[in-house]
């Protein structure tokens, strides 16, 4: 316990502060005396007694430095003098340290911002127990996911496999009564996933493993913010009850505000056992369902266990679970390809993020661009602290002179440096956690909408601080070594403009600058590429129109219509809206454009023979006559459906232009036949302009429509699609109302195809905003780089201008001499931009669309603005060289 | 240096008044000085204190000076910096008091900490000088 009496001591020395120095001069002062007296004592005269004693006393300030360090932390008073000398030389160049920050805080703020998006989607693990040890198991490597429901009862029943498993599916359930749907973030689960996960609740209880059983009553358990948001934290929430989907569920349990369920992008409000899907689907519950593939499915592995071993297991006992589920009605050659089915195991532990999926690429990129800004950023303050290095040269060889070592003088500098950099990364802090904020708000859309936990987690914080580190040293170690690699003599002279002779052919500065000028260059390739595939995008004929198409979902699924009165309905419902006031034109499809949903089968077009696998495969829509007409496709041969299409009559169906070309070649389509399923043929009657199904920048598909009227088998849930004169939002309250009037408890949902579209093309067009963002002020950095070094070589080299003024050099040629510089710059900065450019163009590839990576109307386009704007950046310094009074520089010097 | 060269009595002794004889006799002759062994600088200090109860940085100096019949002098630039260590380490207390002279002087006190301190080092020196009389013993 010594140190501690020891630390209070010392404590009570700094307090005493300088009274310190004084008491020990005094000391000091009265021993030199007392050997004086001494020495008079013993004869010497009194004036050599002192100063023998002096000298006897030796370095007295030596002395005093070697005490105070006895009471150990010097080295901690050194640094509190650097920092506070360090601020004390930024506050005296007010305007040099808020550039420095602003452009720090500028770079390191969007670093930040991308990084934490980033690790929010793509790296960040759930907040469950022990994430590592989650596997999903998959039927591939890649593509879909889900399982089918007996699949799931077999893995389950299976105990030996993991030491725990789980099965889920997101879903969304209407809160409403009828009307309009109110949507809450559903979750499909086992009885034991909370339990597998380490998820308590923190009212009530979760979900047991009995309580997915069938036939099970109707349990619920909420999230952490549906219950904030719905009960306002009432404790007597458990209990009580919510209705979903218009059947009541009684609420069991509150799940903790860290758990958002394993969809990272959303989170989730409220959770019921799969075993109560026979509750929204009687009659044709999907439990049983042998082709409805729609759990995920995760385990957790024992301690000890490596993920070759879990997959050993997992794949011995594949096939015979494949064979106890595979669906009966299959005709031979499918049921043979289902037995070909097996198992695929995959690390779980950063959950499930579609948005991070779907924007992998782009985030990956955009990271790099920000990382690009940021270097450009320190090499514009690196040559700001050369310069201001230069200027003191007087002050570094004074401190050296007397004693500080070359590494002191440079720990001051670093000392300065780090001090920039702690400031601008916490105004960048700021920026970030606004812009993330913002960033994540647009790319949220309607049909997704974003909930990403953005709280400062320590990986980020680390990234931060690891960026404001080698940024510091980046910028700050070159200008230090250079400054402090002088020599005393030179620089003691009159003249100190001339030392600096470190121009030349090379020198750090103009090296960093080219550099800019290369970074810069890529940088607006990048954009220039993003933005042309923006416009691409945008100039894709969709073969629909988008303007004024109003898309109503209804699901008829709670609103007790018998199956066979549901056509009837549906048939109703469009003729009330066609007869709507400002409809033009309107129609029913059970899909509609640039949705996420699809619906595809193989098909035996007539007279085709399949080369490949796939090449059968025909995507599909049910659509009502004037479906075309509405949506303004138009059809290019034989005729639309029409009420003599109806159940009784011969089966019809309509193709697309590819459809009709890859199946049929140039021969003419009407009237040929395509086999569906067991035994169904149709007679196609006409052939319409390709349109897009999914995504706007998806290759031509072949797509089949057959007729709504000869639907043996009408699903709850159609769309309808408005077309009108007038914008589609003053149309959403007469169709309520219209659909309401054939039956009240319809849930609606009302979508913009417009809208619907555009947030399609969010992706592309984040990406071309923020590349753009990010090379603007790329550019800007580099032509403030390079009009400061150029307006220093102006200054240095003022009494060279002068002269050659003087003997008689034009003014002309006097701007020319400092563009020349620039020049040469300029050029092999662009050189090297286009090399990295076309290297890395390769790496961007799956962004782009319309637009090949090595695009020379893109390279040269950038090229010629990057001329344009440095040209402007050095022009304007180098014409005031040209207005340099030759004598009044020549008299300076 | 100069320092080593003059030798320098006490103010205590009183012998040789004269100061001509004595003025040649010190330039005169250089006796013999050694340093102060490494590590012992505290425990000399100590002694002293122990021994005169409470001095000022020069009676320290001087009284161990003069104990040692001047073969070891304590340089002032290693004295002051281990008296502040001793100070820091808690083995003497410091109180400015008044000289003979009238003078303000800082006078050094040992403290029970510092008593032990002072034993457990001159127990370990005298370990390690019989350690090294032995070996210096064998033929």
């Amino acid at each position: 316990m010594t140190w501690i009496s020891e630390l209070w001591r010392h404590l009570r020395y700094r307090l005493s502060g300088a009274r310190f120095d004084a008491d020990l001069a005094e000391e000091m002062r009265l021993h030199m005396d007392l050997r004086a007296a001494d020495r008079q004592a013993k004869g010497a005269a009194a004036d050599t007694a002192h100063e023998d004693a002096r000298r006897q006393f030796g370095n007295f300030t030596q002395f005093q430095e070697k005490s105070r360090e006895a009471w150990g932390w010097t080295r901690l008073d050194s640094w509190g003098q650097d920092i506070r000398y360090g601020l004390r030389t930024l506050a005296a160049n007010p305007g040099f340290a808020a550039t420095a920050v602003l452009s720090l805080a500028l770079g390191i703020g969007a670093n930040t911002a991308i990084f934490s998006i980033l690790n929010a989607m793509l790296l960040r693990s759930l907040p469950v127990e022990d994430p590592q040890r989650l596997v999903q198991v998959r039927p591939g490597a890649e593509g879909d996911d889900e399982f089918t429901n007996p699949i799931w009862e077999e893995l389950r029943d299976r105990q030996q496999l993991f030491s725990g498993m789980l099965a889920y599916a997101p879903d969304h359930f209407d809160l409403a009564d009828g009307g309009e749907s109110r949507n809450a973030a559903g979750l499909w689960v086992s009885g034991d996933f909370f339990r597998v996960l380490g998820v308590p609740a923190i009212q009530g209880r979760v979900f047991t493993r009995d309580e997915d059983r069938r036939g099970t009553a109707p349990l619920a358990v909420i999230s952490y913010r549906f219950w904030k948001r719905n009960f306002d934290g009432d404790v007597s929430a458990v209990g009580r009850t919510v209705r979903l989907n218009r059947h009541t569920f009684e609420i069991v349990g509150v799940t903790p505000p860290w758990f958002r369920g394993l969809d990272t992008d959303g989170g989730f409000d409220v959770a019921i056992p799969i075993a109560c899907e026979p509750i929204f689907h009687p009659g044709h519950s999907s439990l049983d369902e042998r082709s409805a593939w729609w759990l995920r499915i995760l385990g957790r592995m024992p301690a000890g266990e490596s993920l070759a071993q879990a997959r050993d297991r997992i794949l011995a006992i594949a096939p015979e679970i494949f064979r106890a589920t595979v669906p009966r009605d299959f005709p031979t050659e499918m049921q043979q390809n289902y037995l070909q089915n097996s198992f695929f195991l995959k690390p779980a532990a950063t959950g499930f993020s579609e948005m991070g999926a779907q924007y992998r690429t782009a985030l990956y990129t955009l990271m790099a661009i920000v990382g690009v800004v940021l270097l450009i950023a320190c090499a514009n303050i690196a040559n700001l602290l050369l310069a201001r290095a230069a200027a003191r040269q007087r002050e570094f060889s004074v401190r050296m002179a007397v004693g500080a070592g070359r590494a002191r003088v440079m720990r001051q500098l670093m000392t300065e440096s780090l001090l920039l950099s702690i400031f601008g990364t916490a105004a960048g802090l700021l920026l970030a956690s606004w812009s993330s904020r913002l960033l994540i708000h647009r790319l949220s859309t309607t049909r997704h909408p974003l909930d990403i936990d953005l709280t400062l987690d320590p990986r980020v914080l680390a990234f931060t601080i690891g960026a404001a580190l080698v940024t510091a040293v980046l910028f700050g170690l070159a200008p230090a070594l250079r400054a402090t690699r002088v020599e005393l003599n030179q620089v003691m002279k009159e003249n100190t403009r001339t030392v600096l002779r470190a121009s030349g052919r090379f020198n750090l500065s103009k090296a960093l600058v080219a550099g800019q000028v290369a970074l810069s260059l890529v940088l607006l390739v990048a954009a220039g590429l993003f933005l042309g595939t923006l416009r691409n995008l945008w100039a894709v004929d969709p073969g629909f129109t988008r303007h004024n198409i109003l898309i109503i979902t209804a699901d008829t699924e709670q609103a007790a219509i018998p199956v066979g009165q549901r056509t009837g309905t549906y048939g109703e419902i469009l003729d009330r809206l066609r007869a709507l006031p400002g409809v033009g034109a309107a129609a029913s499809s059970a899909l509609t454009p640039i949705s996420p949903e699809g619906w595809a089968q193989m098909v035996r077009p007539e007279g085709f023979a399949s080369k490949s696998p796939g090449d059968t495969l025909l995507f599909l829509n049910r659509v009502s006559p004037g479906y075309f007409a509405t949506l303004q496709t138009p059809i290019l041969l034989g005729r639309d459906f029409n009420d003599h299409d109806g159940l009784n009559a011969a089966k019809a169906i309509m193709v697309n232009e590819s459809a009709a070309r890859q199946f049929f070649g140039a021969a003419d389509p009407i009237g040929r036949t395509i086999g569906m399923d067991k035994d169904d043929v149709f007679q196609i009657v006409g052939v319409v302009r390709d349109t897009k199904y999914n995504r706007i920048n998806e290759e031509d598909r072949r797509i089949g429509y057959l007729a709504a009227g000869q639907d043996s088998d009408p699903r709850p849930s159609i769309r309808f699609t408005l077309r009108s004169e007038t914008p589609v939002e003053t149309l959403i309250p007469a169709a309520r109302a219209a659909i309401a009037g054939v039956n009240r408890g319809i849930s609606l949902e009302f979508r913009n195809l417009e809208t619907q579209v555009r947030e399609s093309l969010l992706q592309p067009r984040t990406v071309a905003l923020l590349s753009s963002v990010f090379g603007s002020l790329a550019l800007l950095l580099a032509m403030v780089g390079l009009y400061g070094i150029t307006s220093y070589a102006v200054t240095r080299r003022k009494g060279e201008i002068a002269i050659r003024m003087a003997l008689g050099a034009p003014r002309e040629s006097v701007v020319w001499l400092m563009l020349r510089d620039v020049a040469v710059l300029l050029a092999i900065g662009m050189a090297a931009g286009l090399a990295v450019s076309l290297a890395a163009g390769r790496l961007v590839a799956s962004l782009l669309f319309g637009v090949r990576p090595r695009d020379p109307v893109q390279l040269v386009g950038a090229a010629v603005i990057l001329a344009m704007a440095t040209a402007v950046a050095a022009y304007v310094p180098a014409r005031r060289a040209a207005r340099l009074d030759p004598m009044a520089a020549l008299r300076e010097e | 240096m100069s320092h080593n060269a003059i030798l320098c009595h006490s103010a205590l002794d009183k012998r040789n008044r004269d100061a001509g004889y004595w003025h040649s006799l010190t330039m005169a002759e250089t006796q013999r000085r050694d340093e102060i062994p490494p590590g012992t600088l505290y425990m000399l200090i100590l002694k002293m204190l122990a021994r005169h109860g409470q001095l000022h940085g020069y009676e320290i100096a001087n009284a161990i000076q003069e104990v040692s019949d001047e073969v070891l002098q304590v340089e002032e630039g290693s004295l002051y910096p281990a008296l502040q260590r001793m100070l820091l380490k808690g083995w003497v207390t410091a109180e400015w008091g008044v000289t003979a002279g009238n003078r303000r002087a800082r006078y050094y006190r040992l403290t029970a900490a510092g008593r032990k301190q002072l034993q457990t080092e001159v127990d370990q020196y005298q370990r390690v000088n019989d350690a090294i009389h032995k070996i210096l013993q064998t033929i």
